[in-house]
């Protein structure tokens, strides 16, 4: 159980060390706090916030705070689920590939949406949807399963139990399930940008394997509703 | 790296937990007799005035009479006040007969557990006071205390008051205790306790000088700032009149990082500030690798730019983490792994 932490500062804001060492520790202080990127944040006057955003404040004047790491940035183009993907997308720490793969798939979901926009009759203009970020949003919230399923043992037998999903194992699932799918199921010829940029059109319109497969684990679930009392946390 | 932030003052002996006096008061008192003594003396040698010698004097004095080139600071002759060389101890607990003094004795953690019973004592003080004016009818005084300014004594300082050893576990019950009995409505009866225990935090996190704007020949206006990250140093001057042009060790950015992550982070500080066609960039940059040159960079132009802005301007930058040195380096490779963190493969035989 961790020490409360006291905003000390000066000498006594080196001084804390815990009893055992543990593995997954940080070079921070645990009283630095988190950055804040977004520039609309800063803008708002004291007025508007509300009793908890103006604690928040204060505690932020007076606790040190985290360096921002060099994928956040306050420029319109960062975006930090893009940044999260293209990061599971990356191989062997090649960041610069990773990120040319992403930014020709957002180019090629933006020319195909933009054929698609031309083809159509004028009433359905309006319907197609060209901004490839809301695009990726939108399909990547699609994709993302509400529950999940676990291994409990019981008896020594292992039962698949449903379980609830918390929201960043929500996302990582889905981002995951995109990745496997674009790398395993095509052809050899078919670059990544191409694939990727056809499963992220698929799931915005919630068809495709990615969806399949969501659908897949969800029925599991259902089917294993009985097992659902060996969770116990 | 282990131990990451250390300092003497968690290295230092724990005072008082050394058990009962090694010291008699008498020693002590002629301890301090001496010390006065030897100041005049001391004093008089180096043909100062007795009277007004501080501390800072007897250093210095000491500094030159006995000149050490030992590293350790604390291996060299030193001078001081037997206050601050003989820790402060508990004096022995029982008297002649063998019986304890204090009714806790047997406890183990006298005074942890009577600072315990003291508390709560307040705390049900202040439920009455609470109970009294609800039974008046009278309302309630909500004034909430300012979190963000104080904070609670840190364990180590815990354990010089109570001159006795705390665990973690004990500490964090205590401030528990502390942190209930401030969150009561009435808690003002008992402010004077409370402060005993609580610390001012310094308002602002400002304690970085700014400094101010330096003019050229041109009379156009420029600041300098250095950054580091990793092991890349780098030195920034930022030109007021510009047109947003960057020139990184002579050269354009565009040929210097030709990745587009890199020229973002260079442009991230301009950015935050609406500053972007504004100023003209001048900088050096050495060592480290792509990225962690381009970190030095904006590190070095944050720090430059917090003379062309307000101070309300700088405290956002601080906030959204522009001006912290990033404290990350690569972590040592240990005996007996392979990497850092990576073990040798395991054989079964």
């Amino acid at each position: 159980m961790a020490a409360p932490s006291a905003a000390g500062l000066g000498r006594r804001l080196r001084a804390w060390l815990p009893r055992i060492m543990p593995v997954r520790w940080s070079r921070y202080n645990p009283s630095y706090l988190e950055p804040e990127v977004k520039k609309e944040s800063y803008q708002k006057p004291l007025e508007e916030l509300t009793e908890e955003e103006r604690e928040q404040v204060e505690l932020k004047a007076v606790r040190p705070i985290r360096a921002a790491p060099p994928t956040l940035s306050s420029s319109v183009f960062s975006d930090p689920m893009i940044s999260k993907f293209t990061n599971m997308m990356m191989k062997s720490g090649n960041k610069v590939l990773a990120r040319s793969l992403m930014s020709q798939t957002l180019e090629a979901i933006k020319r195909k949406q933009l054929e698609k926009y031309h083809k159509a009759p004028e009433n359905e203009k309006e319907t197609i949807e060209c901004n490839p970020y809301v695009i990726f949003h939108q399909a990547l919230k699609n994709c993302q399963p509400i529950i999940g399923l676990s291994n409990i043992t019981k008896g020594g037998k292992t039962y698949q139990v449903p379980i609830p999903l918390t929201d960043n194992r929500k996302r990582f699932l889905a981002m995951k399930w995109l990745i496997t799918e674009c790398r395993d199921n095509k052809h050899r010829r078919t670059m990544m940008p191409e694939k990727l940029s056809q499963e992220l059109l698929l799931a915005f319109n919630n068809e495709g394997p990615v969806i399949k497969r969501k659908h897949v684990l969800h029925k599991m679930a259902e089917a294993n509703r009985a097992y659902a009392h060996f969770r116990w946390w | 790296v282990r131990l990451i932030c250390t300092t003497t003052a968690v290295q230092r002996k724990n005072a008082g937990a050394s058990g009962p006096e090694k010291y008699t008061e008498a020693f002590i008192k002629k301890q301090i007799e001496e010390f006065n003594l030897g100041k005049r003396h001391l004093a008089n040698m180096m043909g100062e005035d007795p009277e007004t010698f501080t501390q800072e004097d007897i250093d210095r004095a000491i500094a030159y009479l006995f000149p050490s080139g030992l590293f350790d600071k604390q291996a060299r002759p030193m001078m001081k006040h037997p206050n601050e060389v003989f820790p402060e101890q508990r004096k022995i607990q029982w008297g002649e007969d063998g019986r304890p003094f204090h009714f806790l004795f047997y406890t183990g953690k006298q005074s942890y557990y009577s600072l315990m019973h003291e508390t709560y004592e307040k705390f049900l003080n202040v439920q009455k006071h609470q109970d009294q004016l609800i039974a008046q009818g009278l309302p309630l005084q909500k004034e909430k205390r300012n979190l963000a300014g104080s904070r609670w004594l840190t364990k180590i300082e815990l354990e010089e008051m109570l001159l006795e050893k705390l665990s973690d576990d004990d500490y964090s019950r205590f401030i528990q205790l502390l942190q209930k009995l401030a969150a009561l409505p009435c808690a003002d009866v008992e402010e004077n306790y409370i402060q005993k225990f609580s610390k001012e935090v310094p308002v602002q996190l400002q304690k970085v000088v700014i400094e101010p704007l330096q003019y050229d020949e041109q009379g156009v206006a420029f600041s300098t700032g250095e950054g580091k990250r990793k092991t890349a140093r780098a030195t920034a001057v930022v030109y007021d009149n510009g047109t947003g042009k960057i020139t990184v060790n002579g050269t354009d950015i565009l040929h210097h990082f030709p990745v587009l992550q890199d020229r973002e982070q260079l442009l991230f500080p301009f950015q935050f500030l609406g500053r972007i066609g504004k100023h003209d960039m001048v900088c050096t940059v050495s060592g480290g690798g792509r990225s962690a040159q381009a970190g030095a960079i904006r590190l070095a132009s944050a720090k430059a730019l917090r003379s062309f802005v307000t101070e309300k301007e700088v405290e956002f930058m601080r906030q959204a983490g522009l001006l912290t040195v990033d404290p990350r380096v690569k972590e040592r490779k240990k005996p007996g792994q392979e990497g850092p963190r990576r073990k040798f493969t395991w054989k079964k035989r």
